[in-house]
């Protein structure tokens, strides 16, 4: 393995290449927002905003093919810091936090930042406790640096099931939530949206794997950011003659806080361990924008917050991403960088459900005299808002929003040419791909390297193996396709209990693999295992209700129990051999070669003498 | 490379950091949103202040965690000469 030296490389027209795709994205914009006034048809404009992003995708990733296991499942070990951290921050949101959250801030206010404070967090826990650590073993799945980390191959199948679990689920809420947004865009059906958008993923990530997605994911990132901040700014202007939504919606708060009450929204205290994220479909706004814990509970609140930043922290669909970083001190920077990027999305999301929510308090405080006002007409039109006709006015009772079409509802209601709404749309077709882009590719990843090859640590040829990483590929998107079409589910909540099983099960164990040097390969076993179980079951009990903790936060009671277990088993057990000793001592001191590669290449000599 | 006698003092000194930066993150993230009631009748650029401080703020101090957490690691790393040989 000769590519210490030239792996650390960075290609320095990296910038010149992003430069060029957000440019054609805005030219996109700006070609269909003039095709508009000159009265094209609206299905043509629709069907080049959908075609057209996912072919500059699919070409994005035919040109980062690589044959390279490196490459394949490390994107070369030289992806810097500020992509690193953008990639990161996207991919932990997803489309759901953006889609569903922006209803989640738009009905329930304050209490929907337990989304925004667990996903910092959870990049701050990253950052200090596994991030530089995993990035200096340079494992390329999670399971494999479990089987490494303590020279066991039980417990990299066993890792290998319990984290293709959760990176299943997200898989399928990011198809699910990308087609419905999709079906708003074009029209099709949803089933036909569900695979066109499974083959896109694949196309797009397969001849590549993780560096097809690294590079494919930040071109998605640009148009998802692109997408959002055009329009929060063009709001913004409209509205407060500034285009920095996030620092200027506080007059607007204001006035929530003023008139809301006053028309009608009362804060009803919530139960501690309440914790009501809105569903999908239809709501009336429930409570006063500011107002904490009306929906959520305080200890609910404070739980739901860990359990989130304990799931992105360990995340098997996020953590690997930081060992294709060039160093250690990259792989520490780029949490920053996710840190920025992730705040400061989530600011502009909160932006947008204030601006909503500031239409819908005009509303409401102006009498119904004749015809409705053109945008409501426009909204319910769209399927974004239904409006009870035999209310004697404007409340917020007889106004229903769907949570998944906020955020698709403000271009309308700001008056905005329609392309501006059909340009999110395919911004958020955009964060649907990438998170279901990361999540296909380390659940291949994890399926063909610790499942199919998990019994032997010998590499196969090269060709091979990315070969079957490609299958895995094509196998896990159709999985997830499938897994969406059979069983629908709300996307916020498979995200969640996502979270909830990762935060349970493989969290803690990563935790003490670099933080407790006497941690035994048995007790990392009982404890990710028992943690996993403990989570699902309470998860299972929760939504057969026998067990009254919301079913949201119920996993989360794996944690202390994998953590417990973990240990005591490990106090019982004494089985640290020299060699786990040598690797977490080594695992904590940034300089020094990289371990994997030093445990592969040992391996490997080990076979040949046998040989 | 690492001299044999430092890597006890390292990490000593790293796990220090660690938890001098993650516990005052940890108790503002459990503490901040419980008195956002009390501290919504204040308000600062037109927001309420507990909300400000539990999005705005919370952010900033998210932030600002990271990254003085990263700048001391990193001198921590020099140190004691675990630093990657670049």
């Amino acid at each position: 393995m000769s590519f210490s030296a030239r792996g650390r490389m960075v290609n320095p027209r990296l910038g010149t290449y992003f430069g060029i795709f957000a440019s054609l994205f805005a030219a996109l914009f700006l070609l269909t927002l003039i095709s508009e006034q000159l009265a094209l048809s609206d299905r043509i404009l629709r069907l080049a905003l959908f075609a057209g992003p996912l072919i500059l995708y699919a070409v994005i990733g035919g040109s980062v093919a690589t044959q390279e296991p490196l490459g394949y499942f490390a994107a070369g070990r030289r992806v810097p810091a500020g992509y690193t951290g953008l990639i990161l921050a996207m991919c932990a949101m997803g489309s759901t936090f953006l889609v569903a959250g922006t209803g989640a801030f738009f009905f329930i206010g304050f209490d929907a930042l337990v989304l925004m404070i667990g996903g910092l967090a959870g990049f701050v826990f990253m950052a200090m406790m596994l991030a530089p650590f995993y990035r200096k073993f340079g494992a390329y799945t999670v399971p494999s640096y479990l089987g490494r980390r303590f020279e066991s191959k039980g417990l990299r199948l066993a890792a290998a099931m319990v984290a293709a679990v959760p990176t299943l689920l997200v898989l399928s809420a990011e198809l699910g939530l990308g087609a419905s947004v999709a079906v708003r865009l074009t029209g099709f059906s949803h089933s036909a949206l569900v695979l066109i958008l499974a083959g896109a993923v694949a196309l797009a990530v397969a001849p590549g794997g993780k560096r097809g997605f690294t590079w494919c994911g930040v071109a998605q990132a640009i148009a998802t950011l692109l997408a959002l901040c055009i329009v929060a700014a063009t709001v913004a202007v409209i509205v407060t003659s500034l285009p920095v939504p996030q620092l200027t919606h506080g007059p607007l708060v204001r006035n929530l806080v003023r008139n809301e009450v006053n028309q009608g929204l009362q804060l009803l205290a919530a139960w501690p361990l309440q914790f009501d994220l809105p569903g999908e479909g239809l709501h009336a706004l429930a409570k006063p924008y500011t107002s904490p814990f009306g929906a959520i509970g305080t200890v609910g609140f404070t739980i739901g917050g860990l359990m989130i930043a304990a799931g992105v922290a360990s995340a098997p669909w996020l953590l690997p991403r930081v060992a294709a970083t060039p160093g250690v001190y990259e792989a520490r920077k780029s949490l920053g960088w996710a840190t920025v990027f992730f705040g400061l999305t989530m600011l502009t999301v909160t932006s947008v459900a204030v601006f909503m929510r500031e239409y819908v308090l005009e509303l409401v405080m102006s009498e119904r005299i004749g015809a409705l006002p053109v945008w409501l007409t426009e909204v319910v039109g769209a399927g974004l808002a239904s409006f009870d006709q035999n209310a004697s006015g404007f409340t917020f009772d007889s106004l229903r929003f769907d949570r998944d079409g906020v955020l698709f509802a403000l271009p309308i209601a700001a008056g905005l040419p329609h392309v501006f709404g059909y340009f999110l749309m395919t911004g958020m077709i955009g964060a649907a791909m990438l998170g279901a882009s990361a999540t296909s590719v380390s659940l291949a990843a994890i399926l063909s390297e610790d499942v199919v090859q998990g019994l032997s640590w010998n590499e196969e040829a090269n060709r091979n193996r990315v070969w079957l990483a490609r299958c895995f590929v094509v196998i896990a998107v159709t999985c997830g396709g499938t897994l969406t079409l059979l069983a629908p589910t709300d996307p916020l909540r498979l995200v969640l209990w996502a979270f909830a099983l990762t935060g349970a099960s493989l969290f803690p164990v990563l935790g003490l693999s670099v933080w407790w040097k006497r941690l035994t390969k048995t007790g990392a076993l009982t404890g990710m295992l028992a943690g996993f179980g403990t989570a699902a079951l309470a998860i299972f009990a929760s939504e057969s209700g026998a067990l009254p903790i919301p079913s949201a936060i119920a996993g989360i009671l794996g944690l202390p129990v994998a953590t417990a277990i973990a240990m005591l088993v490990s106090s019982f057990v004494r089985e640290t051999s020299r060699h786990d000793l040598e690797v977490v001592r080594d695992i904590r001191v940034p300089g020094g070669e990289i371990i994997y590669d030093r445990e592969m290449r040992r391996l490997q000599l080990k076979a040949n003498v046998r040989s | 490379m690492i001299e044999r006698k430092e890597r006890k003092p390292y990490w000593r000194h790293t796990k220090w950091q660690m938890l001098a930066s993650f516990l005052p993150f940890l108790a503002v993230m459990i503490v901040l949103p419980l008195y956002a009631e009390e501290l919504n009748r204040s308000r600062f650029l037109g927001f309420p202040l507990g909300y400000f401080l539990a999005a705005h703020g919370f952010f900033v101090i998210a932030l600002v965690t990271v990254a003085s957490y990263v700048n001391r690691q990193n001198a921590i790393d020099h140190w004691h000469g675990a630093h990657e040989d670049t």
